[in-house]
This record gives C-alpha cells, structure tokens and sequence, in this order.
C-alpha cells in the first residue's frame, strides 16, 4: 500500500510546487493591483518557452550541461524583465480604476496576443527539455524510487514560499506593497509611489508565474495551449486559497495537486474536473476560499 | 506658507468644491468648521491629490503642488491624518508611525530620531507600540494616526475630523494635545476640521467657515 502511496503523494506535492508558483504570482497581482490577470497562464508558458529554448541551446552548444540548472532560474528572470514592466506601464496600468469587465476583457485581450506571439516564435510542434531532470537522476529508499528533481521542485516552492513571507515581512519593498494592498490612498498620502509599488508587483508575479513555467520543462514538453490549461488551473487554486492569501495559495495548491493524482489513480475519468470538484466544495463551504476572509467594511 | 486657490472639485458630476481658498500660516493653527457634508474631508483629500481637481492652485512656499502625484507632499513635508484614522490592521503600532519614515526611505538613524520625537510628544504610544493597528480603541487610533502624520510634517499638518466619535473625555484630551504642538512645532502650520466650533475655541487661531464647497473667514 505505502509502495503506492508515497510515490503518488510524491508526485502530487512536486505538482503542487508547480501549480503554486502559478497560483502565487496570480494571487500576489490580485492583491496589489485589484486586478485579475487573464494573461497570466501565458507568461507561465513564455518562461517554459524560453527556459526549454535556452536548455536545448546549451546542451547542443555543447557548454557544460549543469549550466541548464541556473538557466532554469535565470531564464524565469529573463522573462519577468522583458515582459512585468512593459505590460504594467502599458496595458494594465490603462486599465486602473476601470471595471472588473474592462480589466478581464484588456488581459483575455493580452492573452490571444501572447498566445499568437508564442506560435510565431516556438512554433507549434512540442518542445521536450529534459536535461535537468536527467543529470539529478533517481534515488532509491526503502524500495521506492524517487525522482530526485522532483524533490528539488518541492524543496524551491517551500524556499519560495519562506522566501516570499519573508519579503513581504522583513523588507522595505515588502512592507510597502503590504500597506498599498491594506490601504492604498492613504499609502498614497503617506509618500509611498503606489505605481512603482504596482509595477514591482505586476514583475514579481510574471516572474512566479515563469518560474513555474521554466521548473516545469524538464517534466513535460511544452506546447501550445499550456498557458489556458494552467491559468484555469491557478485561478482555481487561488479561489480555493482565498484570493490575495500566500499561504492560502500554498495549501490549496496542495489539495488539487493530491485531488488530482488520487483521480488519476482511483477515477480516471475524472481526472480534469476533480480540482473544480474541490474549488465548488471549498466554496460552497467558504466563499472566500480557505484562507480569505469576507470583506468586511468598517463604518 | 499653504496657500489654496479657486480649487474646484466634481465628484460625480456634482460640484462639491466651488472655486474655494484660504490660506496657512507658518505657525497658525486653523480650524475648517463646517457641517457634515460641506467638503471638509473633500477639500484636504483634493489638496494632498487623492481626487481629481476641475481646477485651482495649491502652493507651498511659493511653489506649486497641485499637479504632483499624491506620494510626493509627505516629502514636502505635508503631514495627513485623515478622516476615521485608517491605520494598517495589519501592521504594529510602531510600524504605523514609521510607514511615511519607511515610504521616504529616510536612513536609520533619522528614522529613528523622529520616532523617539513623537514618542516624546505622544508617550502613550511608545506603551501601545507592539499593538497590532487593528487592536487599538478609536481614542487611541486618533493618537496614532497623529503620531504618523508627526512622523513627516515639518511644514503643514491637516487632520481630518480628528474629534469625531470619541467620548468627551478622550476629546477633551486631544484638544490638550494640539494645545501642546503649539510648543512643539511651533513653525509649522495646522489645519483642524471639525464640525463643531465648541470643541477648538481653544486651539484655533483662525477659523475659516465652509459651506456648500465655499470657504469664508470666521
């Protein structure tokens, strides 16, 4: 039974990882900026895209091949840079202050465009960038096998997560971002640049969101239709969490993961649909998601 | 000092503030007394940015301020307590007061002056100073709110409403208080709204009437 088991709760927690840092950036944008990004699934994949491009670089200029590690990461980085600010200052930054229809139809908007600016320059045949996950190769324990990249993924979302705790806590730049999401007109009159504080924001959550992207390519072959299958999948993490709650992303990034491989396993049919069996239950329970409270307004 | 020209303000295609001025002296403490719904709250929110103007001026030692974004006037010196204290619940107390001290990125040391000034001028917040923002009574988040706009205004200070809702007793002690930054900050210039005259016959130096988004001198 444990044979069974712990491998499968293995491959749902390193999926987990994957799915929260999605779901984080999604959350972390919500929460500063009041503003769902649609788009956001695709820069999850234009960091696949461009860590699975740079891999293959790497590995077919014939450069040492743990350079595919960093490349990971900094192509993540990359990503976040080209596209956070760009879109901020432009696109989302329009959009402050107008209606929620406005908002979702300017980034569905963005999101066709990415989406078409991917096959322009990735083409649509898969991509398949494994190097990562065959240089960590396979441990052994107790009889069961484990996936040594597997156990790294779950080891940098933990890191992200303290990481990203510890930021909002600790740091300038994260109290700030704190006290615009808490209140941002008297932010404003306190002297903090609330636009800056919404553009570090906007990159930070591209930067989560192409971080999972790039950490997913040594597990799969990226290919069109990524970003709409992932966004669908952090919106509905995030709306188990509660909208705008870090931890909250965490958790529920874990339930859907272990919903979904028990599917697998036990249901097969049902494996699409059990994380929006989960998002309804938690709802209809909560409806604010496990973490989220109600908004509640002070007369 | 401030001086506040023809500032008009629509909100919602209804004029809330007609073409309305007054000016702050360095030193003077005024009083904006007018009732609920005059454009007391409008007018300071308008004169620190959080609102969008029809037109007006609005100078600060000769310079013009009124097309700066918002963020900038704490740099200037400007101080805002406003209306129903709005503290970070999340925040401790001390990180209130500090949060236009970390805005500015002033250094450490500086940081650490000003904050040990208001404590002087307000102790009971060095006793509330791990307090959650959210765990204060309204009495105490008047003081707070205070000692965060303390934490910037060495040129003007508005504080909005600062005696409504609290008991008597509370009130009685906040007017004491402003009594007391006359000797504290005796160069700056103070701008109180308020409902009520009562309250302040103390504390102004000059009151300025506002009704229906006008201002006259009292």
């Amino acid at each position: 039974m444990l044979q069974t088991l712990i491998p499968l709760f293995v491959d749902a927690l390193a999926n987990a990882a994957l799915i929260f840092f999605v779901a984080v950036g999604l959350t972390l944008v919500f929460s500063v900026l009041r503003i769902l990004n649609v788009a956001h699934g695709s820069l999850y994949s234009i960091g696949a895209y461009v860590a699975a491009s740079v891999g293959l670089w790497i590995v077919a200029a014939g450069l040492p091949a743990w350079l595919t590690f960093p490349a990971l990461v900094l192509s993540a980085a990359f990503t976040a840079l080209l596209f956070g600010p760009v879109i901020e200052r432009t696109l989302i930054r329009w959009t402050y202050g107008k209606s929620e229809a406005v908002q979702v139809l300017v980034t569905f908007g963005l999101f066709l465009i990415l989406e078409d600016l991917q096959r322009m320059v990735f083409g649509v045949q898969s991509i398949y960038a494994d190097t990562p996950m065959a240089l960590l190769g396979i441990s052994e324990i107790g009889g069961i096998v484990y996936l040594n990249y597997q156990l790294a993924l779950i080891g940098l979302a933990v890191a992200v997560l303290i990481g990203l705790r510890l930021f909002i806590r600790r740091s300038r730049t994260g109290k700030l971002l704190a006290a615009v999401v808490a209140d941002r007109e008297v932010s404003q009159a306190m002297g903090i640049d609330t636009n800056k504080m919404f553009m570090i924001a906007f990159t930070l959550g591209v930067l989560l969101a192409a971080l999972g992207g790039a950490m997913a390519t040594p597990t799969t072959g990226v290919a069109p239709g990524l970003g709409a299958d992932t966004m669908v999948l952090a919106f509905a993490v995030a709306a188990i969490g509660g909208l705008g709650q870090v931890e909250g992303a965490a958790v529920a990034s874990v339930i859907v993961a272990v919903a979904k491989v028990l599917a697998i396993y036990y249901a097969p049919a049902l494996d699409a649909v059990a994380p929006y069996l989960v998002m309804l239950a938690v709802l209809l329970v909560r409806p604010y998601g496990l973490f989220g409270a109600g908004a509640t307004r002070r007369i | 000092m401030l001086v506040v020209e023809n500032l008009s303000v629509e909100i919602a295609g209804v004029k809330v503030l007609r073409s309305l001025g007054f000016e702050l002296k360095a030193g003077v403490r005024s009083v904006l007394i007018g009732r609920n719904g005059a454009g007391k709250t409008t007018t300071l929110r308008a004169i620190m940015g959080l609102l969008p103007r029809e037109g007006g001026k609005v100078t600060l030692d000769g310079r013009e301020i009124q097309d700066l974004p918002s963020h900038e006037r704490a740099r200037l010196g400007i101080g805002y307590a406003p209306e129903d204290r709005r503290l970070i619940a999340g925040f401790s107390i001390e990180d209130n007061i500090l949060l236009p001290a970390l805005a500015l990125d002033l250094p450490a040391a500086e940081r650490k002056r000003r904050l040990e000034e208001v404590y002087a001028f307000l102790p009971q917040l060095a006793q509330l100073k791990d307090r959650p923002g959210g765990g204060v009574s309204g009495g105490q988040g008047k003081m707070v709110a205070l000692g965060r706009a303390l934490m910037v205004a060495d040129r003007v200070l508005f504080l909005d409403e600062p005696f409504q809702g609290l008991a008597p007793a509370l009130a009685l002690d906040y007017a004491r208080t402003l009594a007391r930054l006359r000797d504290h900050r005796p160069e700056i210039a103070v701008l109180v709204t308020e409902s009520s005259p009562k309250l302040l016959d103390d504390v102004a130096d000059e009151t300025l009437l506002i009704e229906r988004g006008a201002v006259s001198r009292a």
